[in-house]
């Protein structure tokens, strides 16, 4: 289809006024490559990570856009702006060519999780992480100051700011999610999407949607286990699904019978779901007496066959002895709800189509063990009390429980952080180890005692004597108090304590901005572009400022503390010296080589 | 709590009553002590069952000489579980000494009770009671006398005739009160056969708790509820749709499959009849001599040999001998061959055909030559010469057996039924489906016997209004007819009418109206905002299956489920009761956990007739529209041209009130106690008119403000905000104020002592 290559500006957003610079097209990709080399603009995007395409109506003296959108719900993509209309017209045809073509490709049923390839220069923030900066900037009043002083001060970049601090961020995550999410609630829905143009029919599928789709239908993952690898692809098999799919949407009955007349494979998706038929046989012996309205249907001879009003208009009568599957809209929401509230069992990653259906046959296989008859079980009749028992009637049904009482919280919670303190430090704060009549070897033995006759009779025997665990909360309880008093008493007794307040603030700000700029500093080298070159001058710039003061600092010191400042001054001053010799060393090394001063 | 009424000492199984339900026992019990019927309507959530129960119970305790007999009958088997459950916790409650000699128990059909593993493995209800039918008749067992080995028989049946015989049924059922499970556990235990055991005991129990049909359907009713006395007291629980239950039982459609199998039906007759001939021809020639004596049946069946008996009502059999002209096998044959020819032919009409039995008869006398005589005795010369022929398999001649209904019902009555032959269905005109309808509308034909029979028979619901209909509509005098109100602590209901969507654009079902994409968004839009306002579970009643479907495939293309989805997960009803009932499941498990749930369901429909929304699992019911019955149906338009001839009332009246009913019945599944609290939304413009609002129930009309008749959605959300807030607040149960809303025993011994003093 060959390639394009046309002038354009690259904006962010609609007000951004934008990077010029040169926009290349082939069939698999599109690159951009800002006039300014310096730019951090650049873009190297994959035609297949792009879902559509946008742009808008140009008259008066509007810019003429295009916009190529990468996920149709969120938004987010790229966009350009172009000199004239015709400009805009041409790369519009052949954008729509590529995509096209592209989305001929079947569905990539394991599609990463989409990165787009070198967009890095511009950060691409959802707002949750946005949020989730803003939030960590509140907690941390220091974190705050450093972030005020250096991206605010234009020192570093915010991305820069932030990639030393992944962690941190990363952190925050993973205590969100320490809850493992569930199916979501909405059904997230096998949708085509005809793009207008061919005569295709898209459809998307996610990891997550299959994980989804193998909860909810076992008999296509019973044939996903069956027939890949070995009579088909995984592709092929996706692409034979939504073609099912796509007959039972359409509703074509007569089309969807004639194909799965034909394609045996086919014909297993359009079949009733044998296997949930059986799960509901079983699940309906169980279930709370109080609705069971199939007890009821099998106790009505009114509505004998032929018997009855027939056709009233309150029914509909259908025959649904066929074979093939009616499915209607209703059976799969319902599908859908139970399996969200039955939950994801297994741990299972996300990954590949093959181990999801495999976890989720084992965890179906675990059979209901108590599935025979319950009619004698105590539990039925206690539900169906509960749910005809008329409730204001009665005096309320107590449940026992013991009142946790805590006579001052405030002591309570002060013990335990102090008890966090020691378990840390680890230092014996003046408290004389007690004079226990037990070795550490005694002890040793005796527990070791102790468990293996615990795990001799897993009875409700007490794990430890009791004069023993005694003694021991005794211990820790005077353990608690001592500590207590101790921090109250002279807090600080190090060198800093002897400095005066003001001074002991200030020095303490520099050392943490010293720490920052010296990280940023170190992970720059080597220096490999522009930008690494640009951040290390910044950074050089804001060490000096510091060393400069910290220098004024030593200085202007009363003579009595003096001292103490300057040994405290002397390590930050250290590693700042260090900084420098190493970025003179450069230099000079890239000076020699011949190379340009802003070497790279 | 035990207390005096009127000089009756009542035992109430829990430590406070209600006002209304002190002023329910008491009309109560002046039916009772009448000796007379009873139509009494009260407030969902307020305790009917109790009530009832207690003081039945009590009144005979305290009167020997009227011992307890009492048979309750509910629309489904789960409301007989909650009634039975009911009657445990009251058992628990009397004096010991009667307690212990108090037999309960429900009956259901085998499908329900079998524990016979593999008869009980069958799917469908037919299946079961065929299966049975092989292990159990009478001549099986002759065969396995002779022939141990090769005839299966079942156990547990063989126990059961074994006590009946030594006549020791009773020792194999403690008094007590058994459910369903209860007697499965109790048949698997002893190894006796639940089904029959609970058919034998129900002449003796107490208490028999099963469904209406079993009173109403001539067919079941005859064999199951023929030996009940006079003496009993019979109640019919939610009885608001009772006359469509009377008409039903007595009505009978014929398709072309039901001709089909009926000619299936008659070949293999008649290679029976071939084959007993040529092997046993005696049977035969015995069958004509009983029949010439004038003995349709052969006298006393043994119980296991019963099979579903003549769909006319008792009182209207013939006791005559079998005309001549069908007795011998082959030529009954031949009439039924020529009644199905005939019947075949009707059935290739191109129009619609409305006649009255006379008239078909008629048609029948001179075409088929069968006259009226021989059609009546169809039913009872088919049942007798499938007994001859030792037939086991019923459920394979369903369909020559709705034939012979067919033919017993039209050779019986002339009045009160019309024969409808349709082409096709009315809303799909381009698919034909021929059907020969035998439709009654009147529903006091079924439920007559019942009345003569009877001494008190009460009927009872939470929607009899207006209470002045029924016994029209049923053709019966009640000595009580009262409708009471509920006394509540709180506003505890919210009852409101939306008649405008968020756009301020009129919401309505109308036929006109209902598939106005503006309409279906303002309905989503009012659905989406409760679901994100409203906490736990919410139930949607629509009007119909079809109108369901296309309203939720609509919001599902609009995206609108989506949203509903980002709130509570949504369950829907479907015509499959399997599938339903899981959903019901799962859907009250969504709000057990707290996630919640939206359930969409069908006014008229399984759901709407018998599951309960209270608490936590209904806190708002939304109506869709006003479910109006299908008003082209010919059926509907034949019964209420009947009803306006017969009983004077207009079809726009009946119309109405019929649809009312129905809305009424399905927002009041919300509420089931007063410490309960609900919202009910009526979601169409056409609410708001007085001559529709007015035929609400009394209980509903009182707790709806003249400021909620005219709502938009959004005015209907800040409502709803208010009144959960509302909710929320702790109050006092007792009822503030002057009014007393529950009493305790030492309030019900002051009222006592005013009365005296007064």
């Amino acid at each position: 289809m060959g390639s394009m290559t046309i002038g354009a500006k690259y904006k962010t957003t609609l007000k951004d006024p934008g990077t010029p610079g040169i926009l290349r097209m082939n069939d698999d990709k599109f690159t951009f490559t800002p006039n300014d080399p310096r730019s951090a603009m650049k873009l190297n995007v994959d035609f297949r990570s792009i879902k559509g395409h946008k742009f808008n109506k140009v008259d008066g003296n509007k810019p003429a856009l295009l916009n190529l959108s990468k996920d149709s719900d969120k938004g987010g993509g790229y966009m350009f702006e172009f000199d004239n209309v015709g400009n805009r017209d041409l790369s519009r045809d052949f954008v729509a060519k590529v995509l096209g073509k592209h989305q001929g490709i079947p569905p990539r049923p394991t599609m990463p999780p989409e990165i787009s390839g070198s967009s890095t220069g511009l950060e691409q923030l959802s707002a949750a992480e946005v949020e989730r900066r803003v939030k960590l900037l509140r907690e941390d009043s220091e974190l705050q100051k450093l972030h005020k002083k250096f991206v605010l001060g234009n020192i570093l970049q915010e991305s820069e700011f932030w990639a030393t601090r992944k962690n941190l961020l990363d952190d925050e995550a993973n205590k969100a999610s320490k809850q493992r999410p569930g199916f979501k609630t909405a059904m997230s829905d096998v949708r085509p999407s005809a793009d207008g143009r061919t005569n295709k029919v898209t459809f998307n599928l996610t990891s997550e949607m299959i994980h989804q789709i193998f909860a909810e239908k076992p008999a296509v993952r019973r044939a996903f286990l069956d027939f890949v690898p070995k009579k088909m692809t995984d592709i092929e098999f996706w692409r034979k699904y939504c073609r099912a799919e796509y007959l039972l949407r359409t509703k074509n009955t007569v089309a969807a019978t004639a194909e799965a007349a034909e394609d045996e494979e086919l014909a297993v998706f359009l079949k009733n779901d044998d296997i949930l038929a059986k799960e509901a046989k079983l699940k309906i012996k169980r279930v709370d007496p109080t609705l069971d309205m199939a007890a009821d249907a099998g106790d009505d001879y009114i509505h004998l066959p032929d018997h009855g009003i027939l056709r009233d208009g309150s029914k509909e009568t259908v025959d649904t002895d066929s074979e093939w599957a009616q499915r209607t809209l209703s059976q799969e929401l319902n599908r859908h709800a139970a399996v969200v509230l039955e939950g994801i069992t297994s741990d299972v990653e996300l990954t590949d189509a093959k181990t999801v259906a495999e976890a989720l046959t084992r965890s179906k296989k675990e059979p209901p063990s108590t599935s025979t008859v319950d009619d004698d079980s105590h539990e039925r009749l206690v539900k169906v009390a509960r749910m005809t028992e008329i409730e204001d009637l009665q005096a309320p049904r107590s449940v026992p429980y013991a009142p946790l009482s805590i006579k001052d919280p405030r002591q309570y919670f002060d013990s335990q952080q102090a008890n966090a303190l020691r378990s840390l430090g680890g230092s014996n704060d003046g408290r004389k180890a007690r004079n226990c009549s037990l070795s550490t070897e005694e002890v040793f033995h005796h527990i070791m005692d102790q468990i293996s006759s615990f795990k001799v009779n897993k009875s409700n025997c007490s794990v430890l004597e009791s004069d023993m665990a005694l003694k021991v909360l005794n211990e820790l309880n005077e353990g608690i108090s001592r500590s207590r008093r101790l921090n109250l008493k002279n807090p600080q007794e190090g060198l800093l304590g002897r400095v005066p307040q003001h001074t002991q603030d200030e020095l303490m700000d520099h050392w943490t901005a010293i720490q920052e700029l010296l990280r940023h500093f170190w992970s720059s080298y080597p220096i490999t572009s522009a930008v690494l070159y640009n951040k290390v001058q910044r950074v050089k710039d804001a060490m000096t400022q510091i060393y400069q003061k910290l220098q004024a600092i030593k200085e202007s010191a009363q003579p009595d503390v003096r001292h103490e400042i300057s040994r405290l001054v002397k390590p930050m001053t250290q590693a700042l010296d260090a900084a420098f010799s190493h970025d003179l060393e450069q230099q000079q090394k890239s000076a020699k080589a011949g190379n340009k001063p802003n070497g790279y | 709590m035990r207390f005096d009424l009127d000089g009756l000492p009542v035992h109430f199984p829990y430590a406070a009553i209600y006002p209304e339900q002190h002023a329910y026992m008491g009309e109560l019990k002046r039916a009772l002590d009448a000796r007379g019927h009873a139509l009494l309507e009260m407030p969902t959530g307020t305790g009917k069952t109790a009530a009832l129960i207690s003081l039945i119970t009590s009144y005979s305790l305290a009167n020997p000489s009227r011992p307890l007999r009492l048979i309750y009958c509910t629309r489904t088997v789960h409301e007989m579980e909650k009634t039975l459950a009911e009657l445990r916790l009251l058992f628990a409650h009397l004096p010991p000494a009667a307690s212990r000699s108090l037999l309960a128990l429900g009956l259901s059909s085998r499908k329900n009770l079998c524990v016979h593993p593999q008869a009980s493995a069958a799917a469908a209800r037919d299946s079961v009671d065929t299966a049975c039918r092989r292990l159990t008749a009478s001549w099986v067992r002759e065969k396995a006398a002779s022939d141990p080995e090769s005839t299966p028989l079942c156990e547990f049946y063989e126990t059961f005739d074994r006590a009946a015989a030594a006549g020791d049924l009773a020792s194999l059922m403690p008094p007590g009160v058994y459910t369903l499970a209860d007697l499965r556990a109790l048949g698997r235990q002893r190894r006796v056969c639940p089904y029959f055991l609970a058919r034998q005991m129900v002449k003796y129990a107490n208490v028999v708790v099963y469904s209406y049909q079993y009173l109403l359907d001539p067919k079941v009713a005859s064999i199951v509820s023929r030996e009940m006395q006079k003496e009993c007291v019979v109640v019919f629980d939610e009885a608001h749709n009772i006359d469509n239950v009377c008409i039903e039982a007595l009505s009978v459609s014929i398709r072309k499959q039901t001709l089909e199998g009926a000619e299936r039906n008659l070949r293999r007759i008649s290679h029976e009849i071939d084959r007993f001939k040529a092997t046993d021809a005696n049977r035969l020639r015995a069958e004509y001599n009983r029949l010439v004596d004038g003995l349709a049946q052969r006298g006393n069946l043994p119980i296991s040999d019963a099979w579903l008996a003549n769909p006319a009502l008792p009182d209207d059999i013939l006791r005559e001998a079998v005309p001549g002209n069908i007795r011998r096998a082959e030529h009954f044959l031949a009439v039924l061959r020529r009644l199905v020819r005939f019947l075949d032919g009707r059935l290739d009409t191109e129009t619609v055909e409305n006649e009255m039995p006379v008239a078909f008869v008629a048609s029948i006398h001179s075409q088929a030559g069968i006259d009226q005589k021989m059609l009546r005795f169809c039913y009872d010369r088919l049942h007798s010469l499938m007994m001859t022929l030792e037939i086991t398999d019923t459920d394979e001649f369903m369909h020559i057996q709705t034939i012979c209904d067919f033919a017993t019902l039209i050779g019986t009555y002339t009045r009160g039924f019309s024969i409808i032959i349709e082409p096709y269905d009315d809303r799909m005109p381009d698919i034909r489906d021929p059907v020969i309808q035998l439709s009654c509308h009147d529903a006091s034909l079924a439920i007559r016997p019942v009345f003569d029979r009877f001494e008190t028979v009460v009927i009872t619901s939470g929607t009899l209004s207006p209470i002045d209909l029924y016994p029209r509509l049923l053709n019966f005098n009640p000595v009580i007819s009262r409708s009471f109100t509920m006394s509540l602590t709180r506003d505890c209901i919210c009852p409101m009418v939306l008649t405008r969507g968020s756009d301020q654009l009129p919401v309505s079902t109308k036929f006109d109206m209902r598939s106005d994409p503006g309409v279906v968004r303002n309905y989503g839009r009012l659905l989406l905002e409760m679901a994100s306002a409203v906490p736990d579970g919410i139930v949607g009643f629509f009007v119909s299956y079809s109108y369901m479907d296309g309203i939720v495939n609509s919001w599902h293309e609009m995206g609108i489920l989506q949203d509903i989805m980002q709130h509570k997960l949504v369950f829907i009803e479907t015509p499959d009761v399997v599938e339903t009932t899981l959903a019901l499941d799962n859907y009250r498990k969504a709000c057990d956990c707290g996630r919640g749930a939206v359930f969409f369901s069908v006014a008229r429909g399984k759901v709407a007739e018998g599951i309960d929304f209270d608490r936590h699992y209904g806190r708002l019911v939304i109506m869709f529209g006003v479910p109006f019955q299908y008003t082209l149906s010919r059926i509907l338009l034949a019964r209420l041209e009947y009803l306006r001839e017969t009983f004077q009332i207009k079809e726009g009246d009946f119309l109405t009130f019929d649809a009312l009913r129905q809305a009424a019945q399905c927002v009041g599944r919300v509420i089931r106690s007063k410490a309960d609290y609900g919202m009910m939304i009526f979601a169409d413009k056409r609410y708001s008119r007085h001559d529709k609002r007015s035929k609400l129930p009394g209980w509903i009309l009182s707790h709806l403000h003249d400021a909620h008749l005219n709502l938009s959605t959004d005015m209907a959300l800040h409502i709803a905000r208010e009144f959960l807030r509302r909710m929320a607040q702790p109050y006092d149960k007792t009822g503030s104020g002057g009014k007393k809303t529950l009493l305790t025993e030492e309030d019900l011994q002051a009222m006592a002592q005013d009365a005296m003093e007064m």
